[in-house]
């Protein structure tokens, strides 16, 4: 322990405590005054935007957040603004700097920051910085930029205030290369309006406190993140978790891999990225601080939920990226995509981490995947044109923030639960979304069979059908259709998503659908546009990253849906039942999921029921293939429990050392410390088999699922998504406790 | 005595029900008693024949003095928590009947604390108000400017009203269409046929536009469908309440009290409205003091053993929330903005190992198991536990004596986190009282930032059992400088119930960049100015009685959160829509800082609000004569202040007259009350006998 910590560890525990709810809601404060000031939905409603505090030398003490990504990477653009800036033109009482290189800190060039040192006495003590999201830069509209050039502003740290002087020459150079200027100027005002509430009232903690005291203070602040969060590794047991997702770039063909081999050891978590694909031309890739940002959003979720929020926290975690991959790219790649490309790292970090919390018995903090898509592609949600009025259309809809949430162990995922980045976030009203985007919604609902199947369902996600409805101008980004599921996971036997909604926009007769609507009707689901000749799907030819779109058009789209938990067979057949009246599932996917028959009136039919499931997973079995070479042999494994580190299978120890055992069965899955897989049985299923519509595009699926089967009972163990013309190890070794 | 006239106010809170007498000639009695939550009216006639016994009659006595009886209640907060309302069936858009079940996501984390949301894989929904296989939808879509654009195919409103009502038997009937805040014809269409068919007496019925013509279909489709499964039971209670009285000589008016700090008829009462309103009586017995004391900005503080709530009542207004969430449901209702954090007498401490941090809260011991020193089972320590360490509480003196404190079993709880810290229980009480008393401080500035005031511009008025123990502590942290403790606290809310008038709030969105045409905002003023005109007329109040204020909820163009400017003018011409945008600017300069804001980027309307204020007599407190005799202390004890027990006097309130003076550090202490004078401040008696802190 270094001298500076132990005077930390030694502070008077009742002043400290005194202290530290005090810098709380200093940066509170802060945090409402930017709110308060900001001219933006998603900063107001959506909560994305963050007010922290550092050391002298640019270590994180705490954070304010509502957005749970700013609030991990902004240490990196004040250590950079010293080291570049520092001596010319130096920084001074009274500066701010405007500051959104997402190759320092961020994900893009959207995530902006405005930064202020304190000063005490003429001497630096503290920085205290706002960052939040502007979803306006100038530059390309979403979806074209190949360059980082194309972004918009890039700002390496400008002042904006000098001296306590707000410099007017500076706000307008930067606002007057967006298309909305106004609405940039005030997102920048709110920044500077929380800087200076947070920065006037760490003052007065200085003068309360004394300057020594709030300096080791500080520092106990993030010691005591690190003692915290390796308090929590070491109840953890170890070993190697790896996963693999998939995501989709926007002029590449196939899909891009993500793959996270996380190992923790005694009170320290490893992370090595070592096999995901390399960086894209397009703006689907994530600069390395984008991505340390999000490995530490989603251990905040999962992992060290009650950890405060310090540098401290990742103390003990090391990552590993290859440079030039999708997830270090290489300058001046673009990387406005680089939120959704971490979405996806996210899901890989959740899954390993979902998997040892469940080796670990803390199954009240098991989930499945949150941000799983049946596929990716087609009209996105970043729009551009003008309103009735006349008034730019605000680019981002964030329909998304309503995604549902992944099983877990003892209940389903949360429906409609929100987002993985702002855990205390909202999407919009419809009835709002309306008086601001030239949109008119016909439904939204939650996505028929969006969720994946399991013993516990995912929670189901929103979709959404739209009319096109008073704008001339207005287009949408665009890109091709993945063919694969994105950025979900099931666990233990559980599906990554279900295999419903349609993301497409359709072009329609105006007269007629006017015609329509004025005699009463009007379409709810992407079924009945299509079959109810409202429109037919528009695919543009390839290369084209934006799409106009035509007042009277419709378009259909569809939020993530949460992965399920176990073998779906295995689900309560009245939670079925419950779930089809909803409108969660369809019949369709009742049986064919979940072995589940109704009766006319929608209630299960139990016997009909264990006769189907049975007969399920005969066929499996029938339809299975052994994964290794020589096929498992049937013997029985005997011995007491030592781990359960999966939710079908246990290890049990006996004269034969160590052996994977299936609960259900008794059957031998082998040694435990190999692939648990390679004495399963496989069935390889294609997409097109178990999806209820085709591509809008008409393109064949580029993924299957390979379902792991235990050979003695045909229960399902795991449901991998693969990508044959991605390649890669076919069969993941996911699970390696060390012993 | 039979010539005199009485206000009684009710007000029936989680533990007692509390209510207050006042004479017409402005003598104050109170009385209490336990809240009887399977029939609250037996609390409440419990509680009146004790009002009745101090004045020396009996109930139907004093029920013949009686002018006014104004009465907030919690049966609908009772009736929401236990989840114990009415079947609810729900029309809506087609396409939207998941509408209440996505709960715009935000559903998961509304009305949870902070330290709640962090645990997100935990973290569900509530159990919706509506099953979903109650929900129906009709085909019909209008757009935000309440254009038609779908025609309402009846039809499908036949098939829905046959359906809930006459097949599944629905209790009460929620109707919220996509923009009828815009438009509500489609609304009015089917409440048309469902009045036909179900008149109001058989079957109770809610359209969301009648309830509030604001944007955002999920906070009004809320205030539906709790009005939905409160309002059979809360009109059941009223009604039955108000039979009981009349049966036992009740002949003056029955009025209710709402969340919007005003009374209603019982026949114009809506159930939903009656959420929060013991706050707000709280809230309105500090705007009445305010008043009788000539304070312009006042905050008040009630702490209880779980919850400690905050309000600002500033320059003749109050606030009143934006979406407030009641059990997890947000609302659009004109609702006191009082908001309630978890910090109170049972706040439980504990001392976390690995960092060695004292943290105070969030857990609660509550009512069960309850502080250790109750002796009920709590073993681990609380804020009360620390009080009484400190000597601040007497254990044989708490309610009265009627709950007698064990100061042995407080002392061993708080060796529980006394120990790891290596400091002793007294020590480690002071420090529990310290940081509480800093988290409150912090809590109530950040409620106050929030509402755009700095707290040392106000006056504090503690309330709350617990509150006036602690209130020195928290207002010197936040550069207060003078406290009110009230003879009537222990029943303020009741207090403030029955100095409250008639009011009522209507208010609508409509969203024009300034300037406008005057005529796009004058058409919608006179249209709730018409509504509320009629429903003051129902109220009994002639056109030329009535207060109306009007208000405009201005903003810059695409900010989500407006600021309300009060209007000084009752209609626009083209001159005050410029005037407007100065209005705006200058408050919001006020409220943010110089150059927060810029009127060049666009400045518009989000919404208007017309209050309508029926007066009601008010009672005037009339001074009490000044003591002729210094204080007498009844006692001294010791108490734990500024790191040593130092001997201290203790003083019985119901004893002080106005003028006495009491140097700290002091106790003063009453049945239900007992204030801390620390060394340092001095307290005196006012004129009407209230307990002023001043703070050095």
């Amino acid at each position: 322990m270094s001298a500076v910590s132990i005077a930390a560890q030694t502070l008077d525990p009742v002043r400290y405590e005194i202290f530290a709810h005090r810098l709380w809601v200093v940066g509170e404060e802060g945090r409402i005054a930017l709110q308060r000031v900001s001219a933006s939905p998603i900063v107001v409603q959506g909560g994305e935007c963050m007010q922290s505090f550092y050391t002298p030398d640019g270590r994180m003490t705490l954070a304010c957040s509502g957005h749970l990504r700013f609030a991990a990477a902004t240490s990196d653009a004040i250590r950079k603004i010293v080291e570049w800036f520092g001596e010319s033109p130096g920084f001074q009482d009274g500066d701010q700097i405007f500051f959104n290189d997402p190759f320092v800190a961020g994900s893009h060039t959207y995530d902006q920051m405005v930064i202020k040192p304190i000063f005490y006495d003429g001497r630096l003590v503290a920085w205290t910085a706002s960052s939040s999201h502007t979803a306006d830069t100038g530059g390309v509209l979403r979806g074209a930029a190949t360059e980082i050039y194309h972004e918009g502003i890039r700002i390496l740290g400008l002042k904006v205030v000098e001296g306590g002087v707000f410099r007017n020459d500076v706000c307008k150079t930067i606002v007057e290369q967006c298309r909305d200027p106004h609405y940039v100027e005030l997102d920048l005002r709110s920044r500077i309006a929380g800087n200076n509430v947070s920065a006037r009232r760490f003052l007065e903690l200085l003068e309360r406190f004394g300057p020594e005291f709030v300096e080791a203070a500080c520092l106990k602040m993030i010691d005591d993140s690190a003692r915290l969060a390796r308090s929590k590794l070491r109840s953890l047991p170890d070993g190697t978790w790896t996963s693999r997702m998939y995501g989709m770039g926007i002029r590449s063909a196939t899909p891009y891999e993500i793959v996270c081999r996380m190992t923790k050891r005694a009170d320290e978590l490893h992370f090595d990225l070592t096999g995901t694909s390399p960086q894209l031309s397009d703006d689907q890739n994530s600069t390395l601080p984008s991505s340390l940002a999000h490995i530490a959003l989603a251990l905040t979720n999962m992992l060290f939920w009650d950890v405060p929020w310090s540098d401290g926290k990742m103390e003990p975690v090391r990552v590993n990226i290859p440079e030039g991959t999708i997830l270090n790219c290489r300058f001046p790649a673009a990387c406005g995509g680089a939120p959704r490309v971490g979405q996806i790292l996210v899901s890989a970090v959740f899954e390993c981490v979902a998997k040892m919390l469940y080796a670990g018995g803390r199954h009240e903090d098991v989930n499945a995947g949150w941000q799983g898509l049946w596929y990716e592609g087609g009209p996105g949600f970043f729009y551009g044109g003008h309103t009735r009025d006349g008034i730019p259309v605000p680019q981002g809809l964030y329909d998304i923030h309503g995604g549902g949430f992944g099983a877990n162990p003892l209940r389903d995922g949360v429906d409609s639960g929100g987002h993985a980045n702002i855990p205390a976030g909202g999407i919009s009203d419809v009835e709002i979304i309306e008086l601001q985007y030239p949109l008119l919604y016909f439904t939204r609902s939650h996505t028929p069979n969006g969720p994946g199947y399991g013993t516990y369902r995912g929670g189901a996600g929103t979709h959404r059908v739209c009319l096109v409805y008073g704008s001339k101008d207005l287009s949408v980004n665009y890109r091709p259709y993945s063919g694969i599921p994105t950025g979900g996971f099931g666990l233990f036997g559980g599906y990554p998503v279900g295999g419903g909604g349609v993301r497409a926009a359709y072009r329609t007769d105006p007269g007629k659908i006017r015609a329509r609507l004025a005699g009463g009707a009007y379409p709810t689901s992407p079924r009945e546009v299509l079959d109810g000749g409202w429109g037919e799907v528009l695919h543009p030819p390839s290369g084209r990253n934006r799409l106009p779109l035509e007042e009277w058009w419709i378009l259909s789209d569809f939020a993530q849906s949460g992965g399920g938990f176990g073998d779906p067979l295995e689900r309560d057949p009245n939670a079925v039942a419950r779930d089809v009246q909803n409108g969660i599932y369809t019949r369709w996917a009742a049986e064919t999921f979940f072995g589940v028959v109704l009766d006319t009136r929608g209630e299960a039919e139990h016997q009909k029921t264990e006769a189907r499931r049975r007969a399920g997973r005969e066929e499996r079995l029938r339809a299975a293939r052994p994964v290794a070479e020589t096929p498992p042999r049937a013997d029985f494994a005997e011995g007491e429990v030592l781990h359960v580190p999966h939710a079908a299978l246990e290890v049990v120890g006996g004269s034969a050392g160590a052996v994977w055992r299936c609960k259900r069965c008794r059957r031998s899955l082998g040694d435990a410390r190999e692939n648990y897989k390679h004495r399963a049985l496989r069935r390889v299923e294609r997409l097109d088999e178990v999806s209820e519509f085709p591509l809008p595009s008409k393109e064949p699926f580029s993924g299957e699922y390979h379902e792991y089967l235990c050979p003695g009972c045909g229960t399902l163990l795991q449901v991998d998504v693969y990508c044959p013309p991605v390649g890669g190890e076919s069969v993941l070794w996911d699970i390696a406790l060390k012993f | 005595m039979a010539q005199e006239q009485f206000t009684i106010g009710i007000d029936i809170g989680g533990t007692f029900t509390d209510i207050v007498l006042v004479s017409a000639a402005g003598t104050v009695h109170m009385s209490k008693a336990a809240t009887t939550p399977a029939d609250p009216s037996e609390g409440v006639f419990d509680a009146l024949e004790r009002g009745a016994r101090q004045l020396h009659t009996d109930l139907r006595g004093l029920l013949g003095m009686t002018v006014r009886i104004t009465h907030g209640s919690t049966v609908a907060t009772n009736a929401l928590l236990t989840r114990s309302g009415a079947r609810v069936g729900l029309i809506t858009t087609r396409g939207f009947e998941d509408t209440p079940f996505i709960m715009r996501a935000i559903g998961r984390v509304d009305g949870l604390s902070e330290e709640e949301v962090r645990h997100v894989a935990w973290l569900t929904k509530p159990e919706p108000l509506v099953r979903r296989s109650l929900v129906r939808g009709v085909t019909e879509r209008i757009d935000v400017r309440g254009e038609i654009v779908v025609p309402l195919q009846m039809a499908d409103v036949e098939r829905a009203i046959v359906e809930l009502i006459d097949e599944h038997h629905v209790e009460a009937l929620g109707v919220c269409l996509l923009n009828a805040w815009a438009n509500p014809v489609h609304e009015e269409h089917i409440r048309k046929v469902v009045e036909a068919r179900h008149p109001a007496d058989r079957l109770y019925s809610v359209y969301s536009h009648r309830l509030a013509r604001v944007a955002g279909e999920y906070a009004r489709m809320n205030t539906v469908l709790v009005d939905c499964f409160v309002g059979p039971r809360v009109h059941t209670y009223l009604r039955r309440l108000e039979t009981e009285l009349r049966r036992r000589g009740f002949e003056g008016r029955f009025l209710i009290m709402q969340g919007n700090g005003g009374l209603t008829t019982r026949e114009l009462c809506t159930p939903v409205a009656t959420l929060q309103s013991g706050p707000a009586g709280g809230m309105l017995a500090a705007a009445y003091m305010a008043g009788v004391l000539g304070h312009r900005r006042v905050l008040t503080t009630d702490m209880g053993g779980t919850s400690f709530d905050v309000g600002v009542y500033a320059d003749g207004y109050w606030q009143y929330a934006e979406e407030p969430v009641f059990n997890r449901f947000r609302i659009l209702q004109p609702t006191m903005d009082v908001e309630s954090v978890g910090a109170g007498g049972g706040t439980i401490a504990r001392v976390n190992p690995e960092v060695g941090r004292l943290q105070v809260g969030p857990e609660s011991a509550g009512a069960d198991p309850a502080p250790a020193c109750y002796g009920r089972g709590g073993t681990e320590p609380t804020v009360t536990d620390a009080d009484v360490a400190l000597g601040i509480i007497d254990p044989n003196y708490f309610l009265g004596g009627a709950q007698r404190l064990d100061h042995e079993r407080a002392t061993a709880a708080l060796q529980r986190v006394a120990v790891p810290l290596g400091m002793g229980p007294v020590e480690a009480a002071d420090g529990i009282h310290r940081i509480i008393n800093a988290k409150m401080a912090d809590l109530i500035r950040r409620q106050m930032i929030r509402s755009g005031y700095l707290p040392e511009e106000f006056v504090l008025y503690a309330f709350g059992g617990a509150g006036p123990v602690h209130a020195a502590g928290f207002a010197r942290d936040l550069g207060i400088k003078m406290i009110y403790v009230f003879p009537s606290s222990p029943v303020f809310s009741a207090f403030g119930i029955a100095a409250a008038d008639v009011r009522h709030t209507r208010m609508m969105t409509c969203r024009y960049p300034l300037p406008v045409d005057p005529a796009r905002l004058n058409e919608p003023l006179a249209a709730l100015e018409d509504e509320l005109s009629d429903v003051m007329k129902r109220e009994g109040f002639a056109p030329g009685d009535v207060v109306l204020r009007r208000f405009a909820s201005v903003r810059f163009r695409r900010q989500a959160v407006g600021v309300d400017v009060e209007l000084p003018w009752a209609r626009f011409d083209s001159r005050t829509v410029h005037d407007l945008i100065a209005l705006f600017g200058r408050k919001y300069e006020e409220l943010y800082g110089t150059g927060a804001g810029n009127v060049e980027v666009g400045v518009e309307v989000g919404a208007l609000r017309v209050d309508a204020i029926g007066p009601v007599p008010k009672p005037t407190l009339r001074p009490r004569p000044p003591a002729a005799e210094p204080p007498a202390a009844k006692g001294r004890r010791a108490l734990y202040l500024e790191g040593r027990f130092e001997e201290a006097p203790v003083f019985e309130w119901t004893h002080l007259h106005p003028g006495h003076r009491i140097g700290g550090p002091a106790v003063v202490e009453s049945e239900f009350t007992t204030v801390l004078v620390p060394p340092g401040a001095a307290g005196a008696l006012d004129e009407h006998g209230n307990l002023v802190l001043q703070l050095m």
